[in-house]
């Protein structure tokens, strides 16, 4: 567990101003119409923040994982839809980050640094928990991939210029098939089907994919043929606590909004909440505490090079349900006033952080294998 | 307690499924976009008898009992919470004057209500601790020849739809809430104004708004109730609320379950229907079940209701009950559902919004606790 140093500090301060200008101010409006914020992208380009988690020799701020932390906390604290927007463009970075050469990364990254942004497509209609059984297709034919298929819940998908899509080179070996690709904006073939409307994260744009007969140069392929899910993997472990970063914001918003809330309920001294409301608000902050703590941690083992992937599940999955636990909390504790007002939002915003980059039943799937993998080990351990 | 429904319970109860099914299904989904008031369906529903279930026939009232009143209430809400909010409000109006009236205005008031020519509205909520000690709470002040209110109601259901408000105000400054006095208010009183519509997380097409009053003037017979029995009034309507908006949380959590539960047989991964998966059955019987007990304990409040016994605490119990459950139901069963469950192409969405909103609007949340607590203390 690492203290924040002072240059994070002023990150975090900075990124405190800019979402206090530039995301709070329209988070309702755009979660009411439920489209995308469009000035958000130009807002956010002198900063590079979309470069955040490029590379220095690409000409982007080189965060490490810990600050990346930081600065989604506080985007997440703004508005959840806004957040996934940063945070799904850095996943798909994290493929090329993962599997790309340095061509690849040199071509990928340069509209990251131009504060364009990206977006990641595992996802199908049927694949969603199991990637496994996706359908689309990628068919090799000279020195070009030919893709065709459908991908869905597409975050960013109407505005990005790259993408990283997993598509099937050899659907006769499932899983092993699965490879993937780099495909820019405006492929003749490649359109954007239906845009879709949610509970919550409005602000931000899903999208569905569509592929019929898309010709990409076989130099888009990142890594090899048929190590996609293997890409897919180490990208979503890359990228799982950023979600867990945003459901931290949420959870803290949520808190802070309960703190102002009850200011104004209550602004007679000698009137103040009953215990059960005061103990409600310290058991917010104990576990906001504990996840924001966690978080930190397994962006610290990351950093130093540790292996963090369980570590990783954890705390998306903690942060996860602590933000779905602590707003509808909120929500309740505001009671009228909750349920007709903004706070609503945070708990509509929550409910995808137990959804999105693998339910929090799959990470518990990956924890609970963990889990059982290492206790033989450690039974013959203590038989020795 | 009776274990089962007698038939003629049982037989109202589905007859409510079949009229939800028919009549509320098929708007469900543009009210909750619009938010517009469903007058239609509302007029189907008086046509039900709905508007008047519990009262005795002569005041026009099916006399079907409260058991009848909450099968009702759970079966509209499986289809359309929004539109039995609007029973629901309605409902506590109408406990509150035949509880408490006059013969003079049961008789006036009564036979329109439960006719659906008229609608009531139950107001208690104000922006302060707690009414009648706020800076905009609803002051009453005794002239010769009647009555004279100032303030605002805030967060009233049916409010500008209704013809008859129940509102509770304050009659003596210095005792603040412990003077709570009861008023019934026509919707054509002079200086009644309803606010902005309030707008919603969900149970959209249900209207919530302030009620501003400027010197209405009320005649003596528009006292319910005698002078400062309101604080009696309101614990035990809201008590009545407590068991119909419990029927509301259960008739949402019971839809919910029952798509989720569709939905895992038909959703395919990992080579078989997630239905197969623990986990997810899991996430569907605790649903489920939490449904089950809190029907029964809907059930057991309601019958004493009926037997004319003391209910307020067991209704209490079921508002306690559902108010750490209800959430639950909800995000388990969008869970289960994943990312589909989280489009709005979906029904989760919608009862995920409404759920929130049946164990939060009509009551303060310190009313179970403090309910039971004192009961048990005592």
């Amino acid at each position: 567990m690492s203290i924040l140093t002072a240059e994070q500090k002023q990150i975090q301060q900075t990124t405190r101003e800019f979402v206090a200008k530039h995301i709070i101010p329209f988070a309702a409006q755009y979660d009411k119409s439920g489209e995308f914020h469009p000035y958000l992208l130009d807002a956010a380009r002198e900063s590079k923040i979309f470069a955040m988690a490029v590379p220095k020799e690409y000409g982007g701020l080189n965060y490490s994982a810990l600050t990346q932390a930081v600065v989604l906390e506080e985007w997440g604290y703004g508005c959840g839809g806004m957040g996934t927007t940063l945070a799904a463009s850095v996943l798909s970075m994290d493929s090329v980050l993962v599997a790309g050469n340095d061509e690849q990364k040199k071509r990928y990254f340069a509209p990251m640094v131009r504060g364009e942004i990206g977006s990641f497509g595992l996802t199908e209609p049927g694949a969603g928990s199991d990637a496994g059984s996706a359908k689309t297709t990628a068919v090799k034919t000279g020195d070009e991939y030919v893709i065709n298929g459908t991908k869905c819940w597409i975050t960013n998908g109407g505005y990005s210029e790259v993408f990283v899509i997993y598509a099937l080179t050899d659907p006769t070996k499932g899983v092993k098939g699965l490879s993937a690709f780099i495909v820019e904006k405006g492929r003749p073939g490649f359109t954007i089907g239906t845009v879709d409307h949610k509970l919550g994260i409005r602000s931000s744009n899903t999208v569905e994919l569509l592929f019929k007969d898309v010709h990409i140069p076989a130099s888009n392929l990142l890594g090899k043929e048929g190590e996609g899910m293997k890409t897919a993997m180490k990208t979503l472990d890359l990228a799982r606590p950023a979600i867990a970063a945003l459901a931290l914001g949420i959870a803290q918003r949520a808190l802070d909004e309960c703190v102002k809330h009850l200011q104004k309920r209550f602004p007679d001294p000698k009137v103040q909440p009953g215990q059960t409301l005061q103990f409600k608000l310290a058991d917010m902050r104990i576990e906001i505490e504990a996840a924001r703590e966690m978080l930190h941690y397994t962006m610290s083992l990351r950093d130093a090079s540790v292996p963090f992937s369980v570590e990783s599940a954890i705390a998306k999955t903690f942060c996860g349900d602590l933000a779905m636990k602590v707003t509808s909390e909120a929500v309740q504790l505001m009671g009228s006033y909750g349920y007709t007002s903004g706070i609503s939002k945070l708990m509509r915003d929550a409910k995808i952080m137990q959804i999105y980059e693998g339910t929090n039943q799959i990470q518990r799937l990956v924890i609970s294998r963990a889990v059982l993998a290492s206790a033989p080990a450690a039974a013959q351990k203590a038989g020795k | 307690m009776s274990i089962y429904l007698t038939e003629e319970q049982e037989l109202i109860g589905k007859n409510a499924q079949g009229f939800a099914k028919e009549n509320l299904d098929p708007i469900v989904v543009e009210l909750d976009h619009t938010g517009n008031y469903p007058a239609d369906v509302v007029k189907k529903m008086a046509e039900q008898d709905f508007m008047g279930l519990f009262l005795p026939a002569e005041f026009g009232g099916a006399e079907a009992g409260y058991v009848s009143f909450v099968e009702v209430i759970e079966n509209l809400s499986r289809s359309c919470p929004a539109a039995a909010s609007i029973v629901v409000n309605h409902s506590l109006a109408v406990y509150a004057i035949q509880r408490w009236g006059t013969a003079a205005q049961k008789k006036e008031y009564l036979p329109s209500l439960a006719s659906g020519k008229t609608l009531g509205a139950f107001a208690i909520f104000e922006n302060g601790p707690t009414p009648g000690v706020g800076p905009d709470a609803l002051m009453a002040v005794k002239k010769a020849e009647g009555w004279v209110l100032n303030g605002t109601k805030t967060y009233v259901r049916n409010a500008g739809k209704a013809d008859v408000y129940v509102v509770l105000a304050c009659s003596d400054p210095a005792a603040g809430a412990k003077a709570l006095t009861a008023f019934i208010v026509s919707s054509k009183a002079a200086g009644l104004t309803v606010g902005e519509p309030k707008e919603t997380m969900g149970l959209k097409g249900c209207p919530v708004a302030d009620l501003n009053f400027e010197n209405v003037m009320l005649a003596e017979t528009a006292v319910l109730g005698a002078v400062t029995e309101g604080p009696e009034l309101v614990a035990e309507t809201l008590a009545v609320a407590a068991i119909a908006e419990a029927a509301q949380t259960v008739g949402i959590g019971q839809a919910a379950v029952e798509h989720a539960a569709a939905y895992s047989k038909s959703r395919v991964q990992f080579g078989r229907p997630i239905a197969t998966l623990q986990a997810i059955q899991t996430l569907l019987a605790e649903t489920a079940t939490d449904c089950h007990m809190a029907r029964l304990g809907i059930r057991y409040a309601a019958e004493l209701l009926d037997n004319g016994e003391p209910f307020q605490v067991e209704a209490a119990m079921v508002k306690q009950f559902l108010a750490r459950l209800h959430s639950k139901m909800l995000l388990d069963t969008v869970q289960v559902e994943g990312g589909f469950g989280y489009s709005e192409f979906m029904p989760l969405p919608r009862l995920f919004r409404d759920i929130a909103g049946t164990t939060l609007l009509d009551a303060p949340a310190d009313f179970p606790d403090k309910t039971i607590a004192a009961a048990l203390l005592a």
